[in-house]
Parts: structure tokens; sequence; C-alpha cells
């Protein structure tokens, strides 16, 4: 369960990106938050896992008070949530399956950290991440050969691998054409149906936001301006979050 | 499938649902052992022997520390054979620059057609690439004897074939659209060529030729050692008569005016590209 | 309208002058450069001595080129190979924290600029200079060649490196920061494997010209193939020199092909 109370942030240089953010969110929903670029929308993700800090109020993940995590902590409490990015962010020059071997990169003893060795049960680990995502031929390709979306589903096994309870998707889709785009959402809305994970993700489409997720969170200028199922989102509710510059966003 | 691949066949893992997939070997074993074979033979033939080399590296500071103060009063003697080097550097990477051009139209897949032409070019300009500038340099003192006119000659061979390779790979890779429809209108293949495929690797040529010289301005203080002129002739010397302050000017002179020309071929390949 | 138009014609870029005044000052330049091909005592008879170093190149003397002794080309080239490579693997490993040093995106600016001047110092002094220096260290050979190759191989593969370590994609350590990895981790498997086929790829680049530029070596008895060929044509032995010059060449030729694939195929993997 993620809770955000109270919770405010502002950026060093003063600009306020969120405000009075108030959230409970279950184990196991898919969320999807809309609103125009600069709302707010990646700042409130990257608060979750403490990529960005918070600068006031409380957000406790699963009970734990995520601004009293430092170091080891902070890292071993990230283990449990996985993180997927807009540009994939994957080591192109190596095999998918070390991309995806990373992800047991921080449980391991130093040595076999820093020499790259990998038992068995790991290297199956990783394959089976693989073969959820449908990609396993690819498993010994360089991840320069793949397409946008097999990239993406690379992303997803990676984070997979980890085992985590909450994937944050810091907009997933938003370099994919509108096919693949639709695949990588099925395959998140499998991983959330299957496996209970909770999944949240930021997205500008807003047509794929209302087709897959089962709640909504529209956000405006750094607060939350609608919180509710995806399927009483109607036209004023959407006019509300863009302002009426709907046509543009989409 | 290649030949690695075949003597070393894939290992085929299985996944526990019964899917299974070939992991081609790693390279990386072979790739270490024969690096590990190579420096053993390396160190074994040149006798490379790391307890000499920490016991007696000061030795190799006692050349630099003698250099250090430069001796400023041999300066002026140092401007004619300074100047000397970077014309000699100028003239050779322009004659060769220029010379080299048809040569590497000539090696162009995409200009000409013939397979034999186009492989006899490329032998060619290998051949004179892999020519070491020194012997160059030392067979044009024999020919044109001592002087700045032998260095020249082997600076314009070096960049002959330097700019030659890289040009011909430019101008495969320009779009021959415009080519076409200037041969379509009749024109020769040498006009085509002038005003459909110069403007698209001129800028790169141009600057590529820049490099060159920041290069040759380097590489020709060496050849003054076989004779052939410039700033090596009076580093030759003074290193002879073991004036290492003169030759810590030499080199700090030397150093000045290829951080300037390289700043001024920097910006203008700026502006090229 | 009108005047828009005008006005745009107006502002059309005057680039001529400045192509006219780049255009006269290289004319000057290469004026002033040709006042400087001089030569003392031509010898008359300059196209009868290339007739005889072509005679002679063109006629390898063959018992030299397959002698497998010592003084037989076959073992000089080994030896420049060797002094090539380990001067390579030297250098590649001392411009390793050059590299890092002097990234403009890693070290603060005033750092970074020294590291890159030193770099250019270390690239201006010949090689010669350097062969003299190391024969105080170890004496005549081809052990003072390695040190002199791997010295003068510093000044280009580290600024290849630097150009590397700049161009990284550090969105990879985002994603590793999200795993929950430390910073010895993430350079491990963010930067690392990035910067490594990168890194091999110059080093292999290098020992080709490290190869070619061998012979500069032998001015300075550094050992390898130079000094052998600069004395055959010193004495006008042509046929020497044409033996030792086939086989470099055959074995630039070869080397070059080779490492110009493995570079192939660390780019695309």
């Amino acid at each position: 369960m993620i809770q955000f109370k109270n919770v405010d942030k502002r950026y060093p240089n003063g600009y306020e990106a969120l405000k009075n953010i108030n959230l409970t969110i279950d184990q196991g929903e898919f969320v999807a938050i809309i609103g125009l670029s600069g709302a707010g929308k990646s700042t409130l993700i990257r608060t979750i896992n403490r990529m960005h800090d918070i600068t006031k109020g409380e957000l406790t993940v699963d009970g734990t008070d995520v601004m009293s995590l430092h170091g080891k902590s902070l890292r071993k409490f990230r283990r449990k949530i996985g993180m997927i990015f807009q540009s994939f962010n994957l080591i192109t020059r190596t095999t998918v399956i070390k991309n995806v071997l990373t992800a047991f990169v921080p449980d391991l003893p130093w040595w076999r950290a820093t020499f790259g060795i990998f038992n068995k049960e790991e290297k199956m680990k990783a394959l089976e991440a693989l073969d959820k995502m449908g990609i396993l031929d690819k498993a010994f390709v360089r991840a320069d050969q793949l397409s946008g979306g097999q990239q993406q589903r690379v992303a997803l096994a990676r984070t997979l691998a980890q085992n985590p309870q909450i994937i944050l998707a810091d907009e997933p889709v938003a370099s994919l054409d509108p096919v693949t785009a639709k695949q990588v959402m099925d395959d998140f809305q499998r991983i959330n149906r299957e496996m209970n994970i909770t999944v949240l993700i930021n997205i500008h489409h807003v047509e794929l936001a209302l087709q897959y997720a089962t709640r909504v969170i529209g956000i405006r200028a750094g607060e939350i301006v609608y919180d509710g199922p995806a399927d009483q989102v109607d036209q004023s509710v959407l006019d509300a979050i863009y302002q009426g510059k709907q046509e543009e966003a989409v | 499938m290649s030949l690695f691949d075949k003597i070393f066949p894939p290992k085929v893992i299985t996944l526990p649902n019964g899917k299974q997939i070939k992991k081609p070997r790693s390279r990386a074993p072979l790739a270490a052992v024969i690096l590990l074979a190579m420096t053993a033979i390396s160190v074994e033939v040149t006798g490379f022997d790391m307890g000499v080399l920490v016991q007696r590296i000061n030795q190799f500071f006692v050349i630099l520390g003698d250099m250090i103060p430069p001796d400023w009063s041999y300066m002026p003697q140092i401007w004619q054979p300074l100047f000397d080097t970077i014309k000699m550097s100028l003239l050779g990477s322009f004659i060769g620059s220029i010379l080299v051009v048809p040569f590497a139209m000539l090696a162009s897949t995409n200009i000409i057609h013939s397979r034999v032409v186009v492989a006899a070019m490329r032998l060619l300009l290998s051949i004179i690439r892999t020519l070491p500038t020194l012997v160059s340099a030392l067979i044009a003192t024999y020919i044109f004897g001592l002087g700045t006119l032998a260095g020249t000659t082997a600076i314009a061979i070096f960049t002959f074939a330097y700019i030659g390779k890289i040009l011909y790979e430019e101008i495969e890779t320009v779009d021959m659209g415009p080519f076409e429809a200037m041969e379509a209108m009749g024109a020769t293949k040498v006009r085509a060529f002038i005003s459909s495929i110069v403007p698209q690797v001129l800028p790169s040529y141009l600057s590529n030729c820049l490099f060159c010289f920041e290069g040759n301005v380097r590489y020709a203080s060496i050849l003054g050692y076989v004779g052939a002129g410039g700033l090596g002739l009076i580093l030759n010397e003074k290193i002879g008569w073991r004036e290492y302050a003169s030759v810590g000017m030499i080199l700090l002179a030397l150093f000045v005016t290829v951080f300037i020309i390289e700043t001024i071929s920097r910006a203008a390949r700026k502006r090229l590209v | 309208m009108n005047k828009r138009i005008e006005a745009a014609y107006e502002q059309r870029p005057r680039r001529w002058v400045f192509e006219l005044v780049v255009a006269l000052v290289v004319v000057a330049l290469l004026i002033w450069s040709g006042s400087a091909v001089e030569t003392a005592g031509t010898t008359q008879n300059g196209a009868k001595i290339a007739w005889n170093i072509l005679a002679g190149i063109f006629h390898p003397d063959t018992d030299l080129l397959f002698n497998l002794t010592k003084q037989g080309v076959p073992y000089l080239l080994l030896e420049t190979i060797c002094i090539a490579f380990l001067g390579t693997v030297v250098g590649a490993i001392i411009s390793i924290p050059l590299a890092f040093l002097s990234a403009a995106n890693l070290t603060p600016k005033p750092v970074a600029f020294i590291g890159r001047i030193i770099i250019m110092a270390i690239r201006t002094v010949p090689a010669f200079v350097y062969g003299l220096m190391f024969i105080r260290v170890t004496g005549p050979g081809a052990f003072a060649g390695l040190l002199t190759m791997s010295l003068c191989s510093v000044g280009m593969v580290s600024k290849m490196y630097i150009e590397a370590i700049e161009d990284l994609d550090v969105r990879v350590l985002e994603s590793l920061d999200a795993e929950g990895c430390t910073t010895w981790q993430k350079i491990r498997y963010g930067i690392l494997p990035q910067l490594m086929p990168n890194f091999a790829s110059t080093a292999i680049y290098r020992f080709d010209i490290n190869l070619r530029d061998a012979t500069v070596l032998g001015l300075v008895g550094a050992g390898g193939i130079g000094a052998p060929l600069i004395f055959a044509m010193n004495a006008y032995r042509w046929e020497e020199a044409g033996a030792i010059l086939a086989g470099l060449i055959v074995l630039v030729l070869i080397v070059e092909w080779i490492s110009t694939k493995i570079r192939v195929k660390l780019a695309r993997g």
C-alpha cells in the first residue's frame, strides 16, 4: 500500500512540483496518472522509490516511511519496486540476458558482482522472465539490435526478474508506435492481473489510460484534480485536467 | 553460423516449462587466451622487465629535467626551421590532398563500375599508406637531395594515402540521385561529379585535410632526422650535442605552434561540418 | 510585402567577403610555404637514382625475406609486432586514468583542461626523443622501443577514450539506481559495458598505427625492423630494403584486414 499524506515537493530552484498530495493506492491496483507535460506526473512517480525527495508531508510504502531511508536501507527498499522508463534505459552494447541479470546484482556478494558471475538459478530466472515477455528467442542477441517495443519488453523482464510488488512506469509507451504501445500496455495488464503487482503508469495517451487502467489520477499544476475509476472519466473531467487543452495534449 | 559456432557449438538451455534456447559460446575466453599468449610472447621477445622499469625509471626524467628550464636565448635560431616545418606540412598537405582526388574517384565503386580499376586503385592506396613516412622521406632525400623539398614530398605522399582512403569511403556514402540526374542530362562523368558529388563531399573533405595537416605539423618535426629539413634537423643536432635545454626550447616552440594550429583548425572544422 | 522582401534581401548572408578573405589567406599561405622548397645540392641524376631504388625494391632479397634466424625478416617482423602489441597495451592502460581525469563531464573544468594539456604535450614530443630518453632507462633494444610506443600511443588513445566517456549514456545509471545498485555496481554494470567495446576498438586501431610507425624506433636503436631497414637504405642495398619493406607491407595489410573485421564486430555485435 502506497500512502501520500499532505505531500509537497519543491525543487531547490523554488518550483513547486507537488502541492498537498493525499493518495492511497492498494496492492494490485492498475493506476494511470494523466496530465499535461510539467504537471508533476513524473515527479509524483519518482517520489515513491525516492528518486526524488519530498519536501513536506509523509509518504509510506507498506508502512515504511520513505524519507527515513538512507543508503543501504534505501537500496533494499528499491529492490521491491520496479521502474520502467520512456527511453528503456538498457545497456545497448551487451546482450539482452546480461541486461536482465543486472536485476540480481544488488543481492550478490561483492566478488560475484565485480566479476559478473551469475549462477544457474539466476540465469534460469532471467530466461523465464524473458519467456514471460515473449522474447526468449532474443536472449543472446545484443540489445541494440532489438526494436523499441522489444527493448521495452527487455526492460519489463529486467523488472520482473527483480520480483517486485510495485512497478512504476514513467511514460513507458511514449516512444513507441501505436500498435507496439498497445502490446506493451497488454503486457502491463497481464503482469498486473496474473501476479497482483501494483502498476503505476504515467501516460500521455488518454485513450490508452482509460482502456487499461482501473483507476485514473488527473494532475494539474502539481495538484490532484481527479481521482476515481477509469470508466467515470468524461469530457468535463478531462477538461478539468487539461484545462481545455486536451487536443494538444493528445 | 560462423566458423566459431561450428567449432564450439551453442549450448542448449531448457527452461522448466520445456522451452529451449541456444546459447552461443562466449568469445571472451578465446579472446583472453589469444591476448595472454600474445602478451607472453611479447614480454619474452622484447625483454620487458618491470623490475628494471621501476628501478631505473628515474633515468627517464634526467633528460626531461635537463630540458627544464628551456634555453630561451636559443629561440631566435628556432624560428627559421620552425617555419620550414610549417611550410613543409602546409605545402605537402595541400599537394597530397589535391593530387589524390582523381585517384579517390577511381577507387569509388559508385563512380567507377569496373571492379578491376577500383581494386587496383585501392591496392595502390593501401600500399602507399603502409609505406612508412620515414622510408618515403629517406628515398626522397636520395632523389631530391637533403632539404625541405624531400620533407614536403614525404608529407605529400603520406597525405595522399591518408586522405585517399577517407575520401573514397566518403564518396561511396553520398546520395547518388543528383549524379544520375546530371548524367541523364548529358553531362560527362567528371562534370557530373563536380556539380553533384563535390558539394556533398567537400565539407568533410576539407575538414579531413585540416585534420591531416594538424598531424603533419607534428610528423614533419621527425623528418628532419633523416635530413628532410625542418625542426628535426636542429633537434637531432642538439640531442647529439646533449644541449638538452635547447632541445626543451625546440619542443616548447613546437608544442605552442601545434596548439595554435590545432585551435585554429578545430575552429575552422567546426564551421565546416 | 515589398519592404519585407527588401529587408530579407538586405539581411542576405554576405558570405562572399568572408570567403574571399579565406581564399586570399589560403593562397598567401601557400605562396609563403612555397618559398621553403629548397634542396641542398640536388643530385642531377635523381631520376636514375629513383629507378635504381624501384628496381631494387621490386627485386627483394629472398634469402633475407625467408631467413629464419634472428637477422631474417620473419624474426624482425615478430619483434616489431611484439613491440607494437605490448606498446599498445601499456599505452592503453596509461590512457585510462588520463582519459577519466580529462573528461569534461566527470571532472571539474580546470582539471579536465590540465589533463588535456598534458595529453597534448605527450603527443607533441617526437617519438625519437622518447626513444633516446628510454634508452637511458633500459639500454638499447626492443624494451626501449615498446616503452616509446606506449608513450606515443597515449596521446591519440586517451583523446579517443575521452570522446567515448563523454558520449556515455547516463540514463542506464538511472535504471540501475532504481534497482537499488550501489555506486560501484552502477560503474561495473552501467559504465564498463558501454566503454569496453569502445576502448578495445580504439586500442586495436592504435595497434595498426603502431605497427606502421614502428620503423621510427630504428632511428635511435630502439629495436624492431626500423634499424635494419634504415641501414640497408643508407648503404644503398635496395634489394635488402625491398625485402624488409615487402614483409612489412604484407604484414601491415594482413593485420589491418583482421583488425577491421574485429572492430566491425565490436561496433555491431
